[in-house]
């Protein structure tokens, strides 16, 4: 704050190496997409394109079904946000309004659950699912991240829920609304900001998750994006102008998401991170 | 507001019940999937630690005691996953707070392009571990990767990274520390910007260092927002998996507990001795969530 402010270049310099740190290994990417097998094997390195081509996004589409991976992320990632905002919104529900003995324990009940190692939990997991014949499957990934996702989920919910003011819910039962019907007609509407924030936090989390559906989901037609960037390369060959060109159109939703919804994402994580 | 008249049917109490029986069916889901996905699994979990189960003798799961933390404690390989883990904990979670106070800093100092910066935090946080693994993969390759060709113009000797494993750790860690430090300088950030004005101009008229005001002022009241962070990170970074088998190393010398465990589980599907594995990284999570609960309810204390 004013510890650090002494001039308009220095204000320059701190945002420029902010913005380098976190956006170099993106744009190092999308640079190397666009160089030929040639280009990138010869030495010394160019920073630049010299000859740009696109041939490398051609084979990044021929080598692996990457459409696939992509909607087989997008099925698994919105099943897992849709379920888990309705499970932590039925149960933020009865934490903030009803009236309900040791809400307290409840809610840290299910905060506890981001307690959990998930490493440890992918063991019996992985029997489990076996067992019931769901490996290589949606649902194998869609229950587990719900689960997941559930903590911050209702933490968000319930303190949005919370805000809304009992007048309204209670005016809306007198014309006849049921106690559900004040919760779906009332409460969530009023809370839609909250309900973003942690649509998009769950989205991101189960787009990213790499180890349940590693284990889980080996076959190609249920692999995920971060589990297919990985097929690309074979046990002594790293075709890696392939790699970058496929790592560019995976990066593609991510960034599209961060760029809507930056300041919900920003609250919600800071929130959540203050909150516990 | 809940007395209503005694004797409603039953169609009528499930129709509109009371809030307690409302509240209790609206917690049910959330439960019976904590159930099935946490309780339950956490219950087989300790069953097939202390049996033999290997599923590819075909043989059903056998009582076998403590047999497989015995064979955990004798398995060099065991041994040096964890150190390889505890190498990634001890290393990234400073690590990631240090970068990360010194993102939030610089960030707080970017009046200007608020945008563009809050973009370059959040972008580290959104890419998947898996990817930012394979990035740093290529960073760090030998021959083509840009650490070397960095090296070499500054005439220092370039190594193959992957052909040692501390090397191929540095390489882990660093990719770790950028992926993870960007969270933890928007929940820093967040923090400074709570921190009244007042404070540090007080601190001015008294005629304190801008490091004194630093230490004194800014440290103490980012520690509350600092240890939650942490707690998560930490308990994140015990279990390692993506980034370390996104970035090759020589064999098996650079493998997390969390690799080793997935290698057991899933490669050689035994699942007695994988889960006795899982068991103690189980152990060191709860370890570390009891210390610094302990830390936190002695920072509540003083």
């Amino acid at each position: 704050m004013t510890a650090f402010t002494s001039g308009r270049a220095l204000r320059i310099f701190a945002a420029a190496s902010v913005i380098l740190n976190g956006c170099f290994p993106a744009l190092w990417i999308l640079a190397t997409a666009f160089k030929s097998e040639v280009e990138l094997t010869t030495k010394p390195i160019t920073y630049w394109p010299q000859d740009p081509t696109a041939a490398n996004f051609v084979a990044a589409f021929r080598d692996q079904p990457l459409p696939l991976y992509l909607a087989n992320s997008a099925i698994v990632a919105l099943g897992a946000t849709l379920l888990s905002l309705l499970l932590a919104a039925l149960a933020a529900y009865a934490i903030a309004r009803l009236q309900l003995k040791r809400r307290g324990i409840i809610l840290a009940a299910i905060v506890a659950v981001s307690m959990f190692p998930l490493v440890t939990l992918m063991v019996p997991l992985f029997e489990i699912m076996r067992g019931v014949g769901l490996l290589n499957s949606y649902w194998a990934l869609i229950i587990p991240y719900t689960v997941l996702n559930l903590p911050i989920c209702t933490l968000i919910l319930v303190s949005f829920f919370q805000d809304i003011p009992r007048d309204l819910e209670n005016a809306a039962m007198i014309d006849g609304c049921t106690r559900l019907g004040a919760l779906w007609r009332v409460v969530i509407p009023l809370s839609a900001p909250g309900v973003f924030t942690a649509g998009i936090l769950a989205f991101v989390n189960a787009w990213d998750e790499f180890l349940l559906a590693l284990s889980f989901n080996s076959a190609t037609a249920y692999r995920t994006l971060p589990v297919g960037i990985q097929m690309y390369q074979g046990e002594f060959s790293f075709p890696w102008p392939t790699i970058s060109a496929a790592l560019v159109i995976a990066m593609v939703p991510v960034v599209i998401v961060i760029l809507i919804f930056q300041e919900r994402v920003v609250s919600g994580l800071t929130s959540g991170g203050v909150k516990g | 507001m809940n007395t209503r008249p005694p004797g409603r049917s039953l169609r009528q109490r499930l129709a509109d019940p009371d809030e307690a029986t409302l509240a209790a069916w609206l917690l049910a889901p959330a439960f019976v999937f904590i159930a099935v996905i946490v309780v339950y699994p956490v219950l087989v979990l300790l069953w097939n630690s202390v049996h033999d189960a290997r599923l590819l003798t075909g043989q059903p799961a056998r009582w076998a005691g403590l047999e497989n933390y015995a064979l955990v404690i004798a398995d060099a390989q065991f041994w040096r996953a964890l150190r390889n883990t505890l190498v990634i904990v001890v290393v990234t979670v400073p690590g990631a707070l240090v970068v990360g106070m010194g993102l939030a800093l610089l960030a707080n100092t970017a009046v200007r392009w608020k945008g563009p910066v809050r973009l370059a935090l959040l972008l580290p946080w959104a890419m998947p571990l898996a990817f930012v693994g394979l990035i740093f993969a290529w960073f760090f390759h030998s021959d083509y990767g840009i650490v070397n060709d960095v090296l070499r113009r500054l005439g220092l000797p370039t190594p193959i990274w992957s052909a040692s494993a501390m090397l191929t750790m540095f390489a882990v860690c660093i990719a770790t520390i950028w992926k993870t430090s960007s969270f933890m300088a928007l929940i820093l950030l967040a923090g400074l910007q709570t921190i009244p004005r007042s404070l540090y101009e007080a601190a001015e008229v008294d005629g304190a260092s801008k490091w004194t005001q630093f230490t004194q002022i800014t440290l103490p009241l980012l520690v509350p927002s600092m240890l939650v962070a942490l707690i998560f990170r930490t308990l994140t970074a015990i279990q390692s998996f993506d980034i370390p088998y996104s970035i090759p190393g020589p064999g098996e010398d650079t493998q997390t507990l969390a690799m080793y465990i997935h290698m057991n589980a899933v490669d050689y599907l035994d699942l007695g001795y994988s889960s006795a594995l899982a068991v103690v990284m189980f152990g060191l999570s709860m370890l570390t969530t009891w210390v610094y609960m302990r830390h936190i309810r002695g920072e509540e204390a003083r």
